[in-house]
This record gives C-alpha cells, structure tokens and sequence, in this order.
C-alpha cells in the first residue's frame, strides 16, 4: 500500500516525520482521515486527538493538540499545533486538578485554557478510532 | 615609581578578572549552540505558516475584526515601537545598538509628526528608555527568558499587543531586534509586524509564492476567511518567537565575541605588567647593590 508523508509541527521543534498509512486529523468541522493520495485540503484544527496509523491500519501513536491547522495534499500531510502532547504521557487526574482550578478563575484566558483541558479528557476517555 | 606590591597586587586583580571572562567565553559558547538550535527548530513551523497565510493572503478582502492584522486600520499615524534587547549585560555592543536603533526610529517618526509609544522586550532596552522617554512606555516585558519558556513568552507578548492594536492604541507595530547573521555578527533589524507586511518577503519566501501560486487550489476547512481569522494572531505569536529566539541566540553570540576580546586584552595587560614588575625589581636590586659598594668604598 502506498504511503503519505507525514509531518507534526510546533512552533517548538519538529514532533513527528515520517512515511505513515493513514493519519486521523480533528478538523474544524470534523475529523479528516487522510489516506495517500487525499485531495487538497487547508483546515484549522480544534482541540482533540491526531491519530497515526501505519500501513496495515496498526495504530502507530497518538497525540493530543490544543489548537492548529493542517495542509493536505496528496503526497504529503503537514499538522502546525499548538500545545502538543503525546497521549500516554497525559495524567487524568492531573488534568481534573487544573480543571478545577480553571474554574475558579474567570477570564477569557483561563476560560480557553478549560476547554482545552476538557477536550484533553474527551479524548482520553473516548476509545474511537483505536481499531479500524 | 609603584612599589613592587602594587603591581603585584594589580596582576592578581586582572588575572581574576580573566578568568572571569573567559569562564564567561565558555558558557556563553555553549548557551550560543543551545539556543542556535532552538532557533533551527522553530524554523520550519514559521516557514509553513508563512507559506500558507501567503497563499491565503490574496483572498482577504478589506475587512473588519482580526482581518485588520492584515490589512490595517487605514490610518499611518499611531506608531508602537517594540525594541528588543537583553536582559543582561556585558555583550559588547548588543543592547546599546537597539537603544540607538529605536531612538532614530522614534525621532525621525516623530519628526513627520507621528505619535509613537513604545512597549520595550529586556531590561536592558527598557532601563534605557525608562531614564530618557518615560511617558512613552506603555507596557513592558522583561526576564523573558525564550530559552527555557518556549513559544509561551512570545504569546503573552502578541496578546498583549493585540489587545492594544483593537482598541485602537496604534495602526502600525515595528519590532526593532538584533538579527542573528553568524556567531559574531548581528545585524540591527526593522521589521513591521502588524498590519503583516507580505510585500516584503525575503526571497526564500518569494519562491514559496510562486510554489503556492501555481498549485494553489486547495479546499478551504471551514473557509478562507474563518482560517484566516485562526491563522493572523497564530502568525503574531510566531513572528515575536522567532524574533525573540534569534536575539537569543545573538546576545549569546555577542557575549561571547565581547567576552574573547576581554580574555585577550586581560591577557596582554599582565604580560606587560610583569615586564613592568620584573624591570621595577632589577632596578631596586641595582640600586641596593650601588648602596653597599659605594658604602663600602668610602670606607
């Protein structure tokens, strides 16, 4: 099967290169699946999981981004995020404590910050897309 | 004449103080690679950025809200001037060339009538600017620290300013920073930051328009305007890092040039001070030895 050129940016360093299967990316308007060879595409991101699988559909890794956009064309897939994390390195409970410190707090800023924190345990309870 | 003691004593205080510099040398040239690297990192996100707000920029017609980071506010009199320098000092003349960049920026603006305000980046620019234009600062930023902090500092930077920029505080922002040529060199920069200056592309952005020029149709997720609207502030923050992380990298550079200077200038100091010690003592020897003899042929 053919593969497509996948790249994971942020404004720190260049997260993640390489030839993969498929990645699934949480656009604006929902999530794309992008195979080799996808139609080109620009979309902004909202906060949830990128997906990255290999040539046989095993799941290759997953990261959480808060925010970003992402370039598509057929033989290559470019994500710039912000606020990258790979999901086995978030800590629910964690993640709860600040949310309830969040709450406390009333700016736009900090408003913001809370819901990327709730994205951030939306997708760790969801288990979509981890076998297909 | 000094007594042999002094110049003694003088030799020990500028051999400390070459050790100083040159411990100084040494850690400046390691931060130099540290922060070097974080600057080659940072590159390729800002390259695509750039890449595709060029591609989208054609599309955006005069509009209002964030769409003004791009096309202005129509006005050219309210001027913010951003300069940034360190936060520390002993770099050679790394902050005093900002200082003395931005102050003939404001004068000449000033001279055509402009109002000009400042929000200074480092202690050592806002110091300065602190003592002779105090009025003019509205807000400044300092123990930065973009090394260790990362892309946050950069963002309460852009926040800040364009918090300022839709209340209407000013129509056009210029960063004024030292740009990092090699590890000795660093070159004085104006850029304009907002409203975005796409005309003024370097050339290796030129050749990115040309690329996005002729394979430009994409699909817009949601629509042109409603990335746009995402991508400009996006665009803000990654502009202020990037600056932000190449004066890094020159104030470590710069430190360590000014640094190996001193480390050499110390050095040449005690050479020619222990010739001055060793002639000093030759002629208390001579003259001691010209006492006893002459004492003991009037004998």
């Amino acid at each position: 099967m053919a593969k497509i050129n996948f790249d994971l940016v942020s404004p720190e360093k260049l997260i993640f290169n390489d030839d993969v299967g498929m990645i699934i990316v949480p656009g604006k308007d929902g999530d794309i699946g992008v195979l080799p060879g996808h139609s080109k595409v620009l979309s902004s991101l909202r906060p949830g999981r990128i997906m990255i699988y290999g040539e046989d559909k095993n799941l290759l890794k997953s990261f959480f981004v808060a925010g970003g956009f992402v370039e598509i064309n057929p033989e290559k897939c470019i994500v710039l995020a912000e606020g990258v994390d790979e999901m086995n390195t978030l800590d629910k409970n964690s993640i709860e404590k600040e949310m309830q410190e969040l709450e406390n707090k009333d700016s736009a800023d900090s408003k913001n910050q809370l819901l990327v924190a709730k994205a951030k345990v939306d997708a760790l309870n969801s288990s979509f897309y981890e076998k297909i | 004449m000094p007594s042999l003691k002094d110049i003694k004593m003088q030799i020990n205080s500028v051999g400390s103080t070459k050790k100083i510099t040159s411990a100084m040398k040494m850690v400046a040239a390691s931060k130099l690679r540290r922060s070097q690297e974080k600057a080659e990192a940072a590159r390729p996100y800002s390259s695509r950025l750039e890449e595709m707000l060029s591609s989208l920029a054609s599309s955006a017609a005069s509009g209002e809200g964030i769409i003004k980071l791009l096309t202005g506010t129509g006005n050219d009199q309210n001027y913010i001037i951003v300069p940034v320098s360190a936060d520390r000092g002993l770099c050679g003349g790394f902050n005093s060339s900002i200082n003395k960049e931005t102050y003939k920026l404001i004068q000449s603006l000033e001279s055509q009538n402009k109002k000009v305000q400042l929000l200074p980046v480092g202690k050592k620019t806002r110091d300065f600017f602190n003592r002779v234009m105090k009025d003019k600062i509205i807000e400044s930023f300092v123990d930065m620290n973009v090394s260790s902090t990362g892309y946050e500092a950069a963002f309460s930077i852009s926040t800040k300013l364009q918090e300022l920029y839709f209340e209407g505080k000013f129509d056009k922002c210029i960063l004024v920073f030292n740009k990092f040529k090699s590890a000795i060199t660093q070159e004085v920069t104006q850029q304009q930051l907002i409203p975005l200056d796409v005309s003024s592309s370097s050339d290796d952005k030129k050749t990115s328009n040309e690329e996005t020029s002729t394979n430009a149709i994409y699909a817009y997720e949601p629509d042109e305007e409603t990335i746009l609207q995402d991508l400009l502030p996006k665009n803000v923050s990654i502009q202020i890092f990037k600056v932000l992380l190449e004066s890094d990298a020159g104030e470590q550079g710069a430190r360590m040039a000014a640094m190996d200077n001193a480390t050499r200038n110390a050095g040449e100091m005690i050479d020619s001070l222990t010739l001055k010690y060793n002639r000093t003592r030759q002629a208390f020897i001579t003259k001691e030895l010209i006492e006893i003899i002459s004492g003991a042929e009037s004998v």
